[in-house]
């Protein structure tokens, strides 16, 4: 533990706190009114999942820029912040339903299931976010990590059809999408990378 | 290329912070608000037919409610303001019920 500095842990502690803050909330709401956590939760969750994504194609872009770099160092505590909040997510929505029955009721729902499946996809992710884990695996490290993508496909269909979200779905992935798509076109010309 | 595609992330990120709250479009009516019912009495309505009303309000000018129907779906619905007939019915973004 001694090997993180300050600042590092001043970022856990930074994403830790809106957790802090959502429990004190739901603590005083009713089971049911858990509900209305459900968009920002999720919201928070998607945003630090489509931020760890960006991270590195971002760093193509512009190669050596300190606070990229920086970021960079944080991409495990922001990817581990997204699953967090997404298990919260979860958690606020199984209360909120209250049943088994009320549960298994809807999970046919393409904004239902797309939501389990995409979290789903998170967890093998999440549980080797370690360096032990890094160390075990070797190679097949990255590729249990690009589970992030499907996931955030996922997320994506999740939030596009559950409940009014479409429009704002599409702004927050559209950054994402679009750095992908240069760092594709990028790599396609190598020629223009060097320039 | 590369400039046209970082000003349309910038111009995403900027809709995504603002999207403001607005009427969803989902439904409408249109009746004169003089002539609506109270929404408190849509909700006694409800909670006589065995719904449970969690929360209700105007979207489109019509009554949006969410709750749970008799049947123990939980769901989003609208109603007329005026005659209270159920217009539509969603549960997690999947229509059930819309009105011929």
């Amino acid at each position: 533990m001694t090997r993180h500095r300050l600042p590092d842990l001043l970022v856990w502690g930074g994403l830790a706190l809106p957790a802090v803050a959502f429990v004190a909330v739901a603590s005083t709401m009713a089971a049911e009114d858990l509900e209305d956590l459900l968009l920002p939760s999720g919201e928070l969750s998607a945003r630090l999942l489509i931020v760890a994504l960006a991270i590195t194609p971002f760093a193509m872009l512009l190669p050596n820029n300190g606070f990229i770099n920086w970021l960079r160092r944080q991409r495990r505590a922001i990817g581990l912040a997204a699953f967090g909040y997404g298990v919260l997510h979860l958690v606020f929505y199984l209360i909120a339903m209250g049943t088994l029955d009320a549960v298994l009721t809807e999970l046919g729902a393409t904004g239902i299931w797309t939501g389990w499946v995409a979290l789903a996809l998170l967890v093998p992710l999440a549980l080797t976010s370690n360096n032990a884990a890094m160390r075990m695996l070797g190679r097949n490290w990255k590729r249990v990590q690009r589970l992030a993508y499907p996931a955030a496909l996922l997320t994506l269909a999740h939030w596009l059809t559950i409940h009014d979200g479409f429009i704002v779905a599409l702004a927050h992935f559209a950054p994402l999408v679009i750095l992908e798509l240069i760092r594709i076109l990028r790599r396609r010309t190598p020629v223009a990378a060097t320039a | 290329m590369k400039r046209f595609l970082i000003s349309l992330a910038a111009i995403s990120v900027a809709t995504a912070i603002a999207a403001p709250a607005h009427a969803t479009g989902k439904m409408t009516c249109d009746a004169p608000k003089a002539q609506w019912k109270p929404i408190a009495a849509l909700k006694q309505s409800l909670t006589a037919q065995k719904w449970a009303v969690r929360k209700a309000k105007v979207d489109g000018g019509c009554y949006e409610v969410y709750g749970t129907t008799p049947e123990g779906d939980k769901v989003e619905a609208y109603f007329h303001p005026v005659s209270f007939e159920k217009l539509l019915v969603s549960r997690r973004g999947e229509v059930l019920f819309r009105k011929k």
